[in-house]
């Protein structure tokens, strides 16, 4: 296809205070990488040094007015990109930096929702750099640095130099037990490649066919109820459409607030193809995507990440979409 | 009307593209304002062009990036870029800088009377004829559209959670309301008879005041965003984009409540993506997802012609010159058509 035809792929910067943000945009905006990046950024006070374009935005969060109370999205992102696609230079990836205290919700919940953002543009990958040191203190004092785990799909473990290597598997397993299918990578001064965080496709459905989160949450023993874990299904049993859609609509209109993220494969009876979904808070993204590979098993695999996963009836909720 | 049938005409091409001159400058077209009898043009690599009959359009480097908005002040046009300046261009391409916000910006510039008006952030700018200094209103939200009512007495903000409506008193001090409708406002504009406001909204949605009695209703049933909307012939109609038909609600009488619009349907079941009134008449030109435009009466939907077949790319301009002999449109793929709207001989 031509190039203006392409979306241009945007890449979301989270991370809490002080967990080396600054310094790995400082690396995008100095590495000498031959694209042309715009970089979104909250009161930054440098100019690109490269080719490279720094908008200030101001975080705008905004309900629409639909009805939906977790329906929120960024309001000056909207503004932003729709006005940059307007350029005449083709941008290669644009990446947006939020604050430290910034829930990811509406970043990912504007693409989903403004149709001029979806038709140009696509949410590549939400990454986060989590600061080896803090993180474990940050995830018990403050929500939006769960949250901001939960929606990683990249966790840039930073400043591992500075904890020793049964620390460092700690801050893993706890990052592992919140969201199961971030890929994490340690860094010291968030040296990492730049194509290890840009131009991931992550929320492509076709990725959610690469989902084999680690099935090691299966043990409670979380200690507060509102702290921020996963859960994973699987049936070899071939799932009945109508009680699924009738289950999982129902579940994300009343618990869409607590569900954070949702992936998953269905295999679905009397259905030759395979359906993928991927869901942030009540939005969802859903196909049909192909059919099963030959000489392999058919299964369905959901995963869901958020708050008091365990008072939703999940499994049983689940084992009832069970056809016969 | 014989010089179109004595040569073959071009496959495809409507009259006024045999006719007119057309430009693949592949820079997309972001406004297009009438000034006269010249249009200018603004497009996305920070340009602007100038459109005078018998004269030829060079680029003049206006701003770093994008050309964000544009608005007509006097003889002279305003531009905001994503460069964050705010500038003044004369039509012998002369450029003065009035404000500059560095890395924010200029979102929307208007005028009235020499007074020049932008908007950067949530902060409107106000420079009054021979001051230096502009004069400050502060929103609580990023401003989505600004807009002067036709006497300059009024300035209308719009922004999330509706709009903000400025009044300058008799001793030329402004002073504030509010219009509150839950939501993100974008464009604002007032009807040419100063009695209505009208917004677009994030939702595929209009919302419009009633200012004598703030009675307030939305406009809605779109497909898409509304990008486009205008009111034609004086204030009788509000034409509106954002859905496969031109939607012209009616503004006269009691305006629209309880009264259904007048939807004009085009060939080829594509979005109408920008309207522009035709000056004088009861008529609308239509711009659609796929670069084609066409001419229709609102009261006479059979009385459309087509204007410019397709282009692929959606149609972000369409601007008259003021005596009505010309023409431009302008889309996202950086297509021009600048041409005569009459033969030679009607003439």
């Amino acid at each position: 296809m031509e190039e203006t035809n392409k979306q241009v792929p945007v890449t979301v910067l989270t991370g809490f205070l002080g967990a080396g943000k600054t310094t790995l945009l400082n690396r995008i905006l100095t590495e000498q990488h031959g694209k042309k990046y715009a970089v979104i950024v909250n009161e930054f006070g440098e100019q690109g040094i490269d080719n490279d374009l720094v908008v200030d935005a101001d975080e705008e969060v905004f309900e629409m007015n639909n009805g939906c109370i977790c329906c929120t999205v960024r309001g000056d992102l909207i503004r932003i990109l729709s006005g940059l696609m307007k350029r005449a230079d083709k941008l290669d990836a644009i990446i947006v930096e939020t604050t430290g205290l910034a829930d990811p919700a509406p970043v990912a919940q504007t693409f989903f929702v403004d149709q001029d953002v979806a038709d140009r543009t696509k949410l590549d990958a939400i990454v986060t750099v989590a600061d080896a040191v803090h993180l474990s203190t940050q995830l018990t004092d403050h929500h939006e640095a769960e949250e901001q785990i939960a929606f990683a799909d990249v966790v840039l473990l930073n400043k591992i130099d500075l904890v020793d290597e049964s620390g460092l598997e700690v801050v893993k397993e706890r990052i592992k037990k919140i969201n199961p299918f971030a890929k994490i990578i340690n860094t010291t001064k968030c040296g990492v490649s730049l194509n290890e965080i840009l131009n991931l496709d992550a929320f492509s459905l076709k990725r959610v066919l690469d989902v084999e989160p680690d099935f090691l949450t299966s043990d409670h023993d979380h200690e507060h109820d509102d702290d921020v874990t996963s859960l994973s299904f699987v049936s070899d049993t071939p799932l009945d459409m109508e009680k699924f859609q009738d289950w999982f609509s129902k579940l994300l209109q009343t618990k869409g607030q607590d569900i954070l993220r949702t992936k998953g494969i269905l295999d679905f009876i009397g259905e030759s193809d395979r359906y993928v979904f991927q869901g942030v808070h009540m939005l969802m993204d859903a196909s049909p995507m192909g059919k099963w590979p030959e000489g392999k098993e058919r299964s369905s695999r959901l995963v869901f990440i958020g708050r008091n996963l365990e008072s939703m009836n999940l499994k049983e909720g689940f084992e009832n979409c069970k056809s016969a | 009307m014989k010089a179109d049938t004595s040569q073959f005409p071009e496959l495809d091409k409507t009259k006024f593209e045999q006719r007119g001159t057309e430009f693949k400058l592949g820079i997309p077209v972001t406004n297009a304002v009438t000034v006269g009898n010249s249009i200018v043009v603004g497009f996305g690599d920070g340009t602007v062009r100038i459109f005078t009959s018998g004269k030829s359009s060079e680029p003049i480097k206006a701003h770093k990036g994008i050309v964000l908005c544009m608005s007509k002040d006097g003889d002279n046009i305003l531009t905001g870029g994503d460069d964050g300046r705010f500038l003044k261009i004369s039509l012998d391409g002369k450029i003065s800088e009035i404000g500059n916000f560095g890395t924010r910006w200029v979102d929307h510039v208007t005028a009235n009377n020499g007074s020049l008006v932008c908007s950067s952030g949530n902060i409107v700018y106000l420079w009054s004829p021979n001051h230096k200094e502009p004069k400050l209103f502060e929103h609580n939200s990023t401003i989505g559209g600004i807009a002067f009512d036709a006497k300059g007495r009024r300035l209308a903000v719009s922004r999330y959670g509706g709009v903000t409506l400025w009044k300058k008193d008799y001793s030329n001090k402004w002073n504030s309301s509010e219009l509150n409708w839950k939501g993100s406002h974008n464009k604002v504009i007032f009807s040419p008879d100063g009695k209505y406001l009208v917004t677009s909204m994030q939702e595929n949605q209009l919302h419009f005041w009633r200012l004598k009695d703030k009675i307030d209703s939305a406009m809605s049933g779109y497909g898409a965003k509304i990008k486009s909307f205008a009111f034609v012939d004086d204030s009788k109609y509000l034409a509106t984009s954002g859905a496969k038909e031109a939607v012209c609600w009616p503004f006269d009488g009691d305006g629209p409540v309880g009264r259904e619009p007048i939807c004009l349907p085009y060939v080829g079941n594509k979005l109408v993506t920008f309207v522009e009134p035709f000056p004088n008449e009861n008529a609308i030109l239509t711009g659609l997802s796929d670069g084609s435009v066409f001419l229709s009466e609102i009261e006479k939907a059979s009385n459309t012609i087509i204007i410019r077949s397709f282009t692929e790319f959606e149609v972000s301009a369409i601007a008259v010159t003021k005596d009505c002999s010309h023409l431009l449109i302008g889309d996202m793929g950086g297509n021009i058509l600048w041409t005569s709207i009459w033969d030679e001989e009607k003439k």
